[in-house]
């Protein structure tokens, strides 16, 4: 016996040993440690993916839809049914195949290309593919019969955006088209679809608020990072996304049709406010697009459509486009020179055209008007009155004045693309022509001609402002329900309120006995028996028309303006409206104001060749 | 005749055929489970295959029980070790290369059946008197290295780091040139620590150049260093080198008290535990997971009943042969198991070792069976001499 039984004895000592240690070790991994395996390990096997809630819908003041979300019939497709051994590009060529198929059984072209295949399968393979969407009713029936023969693919129901008037008020809702969602920070997003994201109008400018909270799901995904079968308790941790919330507008849609009506065929833009808040009730741009053509994506087509001048059917003439105001600018210079000593009674004779130095400016009546005060020469729109008005008084008070109405200023209306036009003064005219102000700029901008450049929007708060009795509100198309009073004043013009009354009064004659009688009247002569028949709005009303001339020699045209409100006490609307290429602002511009107005106040017939009718039907 | 079996059957080691029969259900158990996870039906009824080859074994295991093991000592320990080293050498002629390394022969591992042929011969050589000089250690190298030299050409680092110990232990209990022996060991364990530490501080150099020259003194292979790196500074490369390292201790550590459930593991099933390692190196990674701590703690009960066992039989044996044979089929079994859950949790470098039992593997599930049997055959035979 030569071996030892006491080295027996001490090796089954270090077996002991070695599984003490080993027990020891596992005791420290799998229970004192286990938090942090558990959660390493939950981190490299789930993946939160953020599902987007329902956007709100976008209503007017009534309640009546503008812009909802509708049901889609999408096809989606899960990748792990498709994955092959080898590299990701087996996996991604049995995908193409797949879907190849899937094209030629529904007879429509692919809407996923190869290469988004390939990036979806190398970056977000445990998230299902969509690659078709909102297919129409035939192809999406033939798919469910289909359904079982391809196998990964999956019908869902998505939505998309539908604006059901088409193309009213398209340049205040806008569109939408999809894309990535904002970061979050608090949670980590591994995945997200692509997402409906506002692009233009009220739908850019509340894209944060139409969306609703997005939810959260969570995705098991294997070593490969392909979606894996759902194990219990999946659910766990999940959040549900809740639908955006509705956005009421001021806008009603009754108003802005009657206003897109009368743009129809022309060039210009229209804004409707309430000079009691500052709320737009209608704002309108001509020519228009119907942004159902611009969802769910914008195709190069449809964009071109949108930008091509001259046309630029997207661009928003009521705020991103600037324009001479002309006449309809003489109620500041009236007010600037009523605060500067010039007396109502004052007169001026209107010999038909006005001298200075060099300068000869014409009054469009060539003959003279005569001895004029400031109410007369509102009603006449007589140049010259306003052209030695604004000289006598200086510039400053009228550049004061215009840019008290807000004048040269965004407006801040939650719309984007807003420009702030121009109140042009000595500083601005040299560093931008880097001349002096002469004389002539003076008398130019009086009439609203020159440098002087305003969007049919600051022009609509102006008519407000005279209407409510020198209040400038800010506009705005959000109508917040609840206390909080959306109305957000901004100033009060400083001019006393005899002067404003004076104002107001000469554009009440401009409306009954001036430039602007076809707001207030309208004549229509009958084709059947020749006999003509005239409509009073059932409201007084006052307004201010306006001609400015752009351009020389054969370029040479005229923007066609109207500013009014109505009714003349106690104003509940104000309106302003361009036409581009007009004859005058009182010819091109006022019937179509007056259909307006007719359209909210009604019109009643004063005076026809056979028994007097009551009211036009369906304009009450 | 019947009567002799029958006692013989009585004198077995009870303890230890029971913790064997319970650590091949619970291996035949993970297999299954692990294979679960898998696409091919070859691979996911592979416990079939287990469980066969289990009870195959087993009649090997009380074949040799009932065999006097002295009798096969002299008959086949030379035969059976100079077979296993032609096969040794025709795998690396004819064996079909896998993973790198040639180590299959037709249906087996030869470096499988070396462990045995080994353990068999070197009981034969020293278990008589006067073979305790230098000369007969020198004999002794020559018999462990042989094999070993031809096993790490294969290259199958894990089985030479078994059979060592296991060696090393039979001739320390043999008292084979003791004085030497110990210093070799005392040697041996310093130079393992001046790889490791010259890993260490090569590893500390931001210079690539410099580390290429210091680890051009190292003489291990490129894909040991890398192993090394990754038991030095687990978390360095947990995405490439130490990414089996990291989901296994993951898995493990995640699989607590009492487990996930069998076929629940995630990490196995998910893939993120590589199938490739799941139903063999890693299969204790499986285990824990699903199993828990209370599992793995089950699963080590049982091989320390085996080990404490063995350790009982050499205890009690009066012949020298048969206690030499036990002492390192005993330490065979342990370092596997130490070795294996070891890497499993990181208190070791990561090297290609299957867990005794469990692991999906016929050749060494029949070579261990074999083994333990006639370890029985030591301890029915102790009474006769």
């Amino acid at each position: 016996m030569k071996t030892s039984p006491w080295f027996t004895l001490a090796l089954g000592a270090v077996f002991i040993f070695g599984v003490f240690v080993l027990g020891i070790s596992l005791f420290r991994l799998q229970v004192l440690n286990v938090a942090d395996y558990k959660e390493e390990q939950a981190k490299q096997t789930f993946r939160t993916v953020r599902v987007p809630g329902m956007r709100g819908r976008i209503l007017d003041c009534r309640g009546r839809v503008l812009a909802e979300c509708r049901p889609s019939h999408s096809i989606r497709c899960y990748l792990e049914g498709f994955r092959q051994r080898g590299t990701s590009s087996n996996t991604v060529a049995a995908v193409d195949v797949a879907l190849g198929r899937l094209s030629t059984l529904l007879n429509r072209p692919r809407q996923v290309s190869t290469r988004q295949i390939e990036h979806h399968v190398r970056q977000s393979s445990a998230v299902p593919l969509v690659v078709w969407r909102d297919l129409d009713d035939e192809a999406f029936a033939r798919f469910c019969e289909h359904a079982a023969d391809f196998p990964g693919f999956e019908d869902f129901t998505d939505t998309e955006r539908v604006y059901p008037y088409g193309e009213l008020a398209a340049h205040v809702l806008g569109y939408t088209g999809r894309g990535d969602p904002e970061s979050q920070d608090e949670t980590p997003i591994y995945y997200s679809e692509k997402e409906m994201r506002g692009r233009a109008g009220v739908e850019l400018y509340y894209d944060s608020y139409l969306p609703g909270a997005p939810g959260l799901r969570r995705v098991v995904v294997d070593a490969r990072g392909f979606r894996a079968p759902v194990p219990e308790n999946s659910a766990d941790g999940d959040v549900p996304p809740t639908n955006g919330p509705d956005l009421t507008l001021t806008l009603d849609a009754a108003i802005q049709l009657s206003v897109e009506r009368e743009l129809r065929g022309v060039t210009g833009a229209a804004v409707v406010l309430d000079p009691r808040s500052g709320a737009i009730l209608a704002m309108a741009s001509a020519p228009t697009f119907n942004p159902n053509n611009c969802v769910p994506r914008l195709t190069s087509e449809v964009y071109a459509s949108l930008t091509n001048a001259p046309a630029k059917r997207g661009q928003n003439r009521a705020l991103s486009e600037s324009y001479a105001p002309g006449s309809t600018f003489k109620p500041i210079t009236a007010l600037a020179a009523l605060a500067m000593a010039w007396m109502p009674e004052d007169e001026y004779d209107c010999k038909g055209v006005y001298r200075l130095g060099n300068l000869r400016l014409h009054c469009w009546d060539r003959y003279g008007h005569g001895p004029m005060n400031v109410r007369s020469a509102l009603e006449q729109s007589c140049n010259t009155f306003f052209c030695n008005l604004g000289t006598a008084v200086g510039s400053n008070a009228v550049i004061s004045a215009a840019r008290a109405f807000g004048l040269g200023q965004k407006t801040n209306v939650d719309l984007g693309g807003e420009t702030s036009g121009v109140v042009p003064d000595d500083t601005w005219k040299r560093r931008w022509y880097n001349q002096p102000w002469y004389p002539g700029d003076t008398c130019q901008m009086c009439i609203g001609q020159g440098m002087l450049l305003v969007t049919p929007l600051q022009m609509a708060m102006v008519a407000a402002t005279l209407a409510n009795g020198g209040k400038v509100y800010r506009p705005f198309l959000h109508a917040r329900s609840g206390e909080a009073r959306p109305s957000t004043l901004i100033r009060t013009i400083p001019f006393s309120e005899e002067s404003i009354e004076l104002v107001r009064s000469g554009m009440k004659d401009v409306v009954d006995i001036g430039t602007g009688r076809n707001i207030l009247v309208r004549a229509e002569t009958s084709p059947q028996t020749g006999r003509r028949t005239r409509y009073r709005l059932n409201v007084d009303c006052a307004g201010k028309t306006g001609t400015a001339e752009i351009g020389r020699g054969a370029t040479k045209r005229k923007n066609t303006w109207i500013i009014a409100f109505a009714p003349f006490e106690n104003p509940t609307v104000a309106i302003a409206m361009i036409i581009e290429r007009g004859e005058s602002g009182g010819k091109t511009v006022a019937p179509h104001v007056h259909n307006v107005l007719a359209g909210i106040f009604g019109e009643t017939v004063i005076q026809s060749g056979r028994a007097a009718m009551p009211g036009i039907e369906g304009r009450d | 005749m019947f009567n002799a079996l029958l006692s013989k059957f009585k004198r077995m080691d009870w303890l230890m055929t029971a913790c064997v029969l319970a650590l091949i259900v619970m291996g035949t158990v993970f297999i299954w489970s692990s294979g679960s996870a898998r696409q091919s039906a070859s691979l996911q009824t592979i416990w079939v295959t287990h469980a066969y080859t289990a009870v195959f074994g087993l009649a090997i295991y009380f074949a040799c029980a009932l065999l006097d093991y002295r009798k096969l000592l002299s008959w086949l320990a030379t035969p059976i070790y100079a077979i296993s080293l032609v096969l040794l050498v025709a795998v690396l002629v004819f064996g079909a290369k896998v993973y790198g390394g040639r180590r299959w022969l037709w249906f087996f591992q030869p470096s499988e059946v070396s462990k045995l042929a080994v353990l068999l011969f070197v009981a034969h050589l020293f278990g008589r008197m006067g073979r305790e000089s230098f000369r007969w250690f020198m004999a002794g190298l020559l018999v462990l290295g042989a094999p070993a030299l031809l096993i790490l050409a294969e290259p199958d680092l894990g089985t030479a780091l078994v059979l060592v110990p296991a060696v090393l232990a039979m001739l320390l209990a043999a008292r084979v040139w003791t004085k030497g022996l110990v210093t070799i060991l005392l040697v041996g364990s310093f130079a393992m620590g001046a790889v490791l530490g010259t890993v260490y501080v090569a590893e500390g150099k931001p210079d690539a150049d410099q580390r290429a020259r210091i680890y051009s003194y190292v003489p291990l292979r490129e894909h040991q260093l890398k192993r090394l790196r990754v038991f030095l500074f687990p978390d360095r490369d947990i995405t490439n080198t130490g990414y089996n390292l990291r989901q296994a201790q993951i898995s493990i550590g995640s699989g607590s008290m009492w487990g996930k459930g069998l076929k629940k593991g995630e990490q196995k099933s998910l893939g993120y535990l590589p199938p490739s390692v799941s139903m063999n190196d890693f299969i204790f990674a499986v285990l824990a997971e699903e199993s828990g701590f209370m599992g793995a703690l089950t699963m080590l009960a049982l091989f320390l009943g085996i080990l404490l066992a063995g350790i009982r039989i050499a205890f009690m044996s009066r012949d020298d042969r048969g206690r030499l044979f036990v002492i390192g089929a005993t330490t065979l079994v342990f370092c596997h198991l130490y070795i294996n859950v070891a890497m499993s949790i990181g208190l070791m470098p990561i090297t290609g070792l299957p867990l005794p039992f469990i692991s999906a593997g016929r050749t060494f599930l029949v070579v261990l069976l074999a083994m333990l049997g006639i370890v029985q055959s030591v301890a029915v035979h102790q009474e006769e001499d």
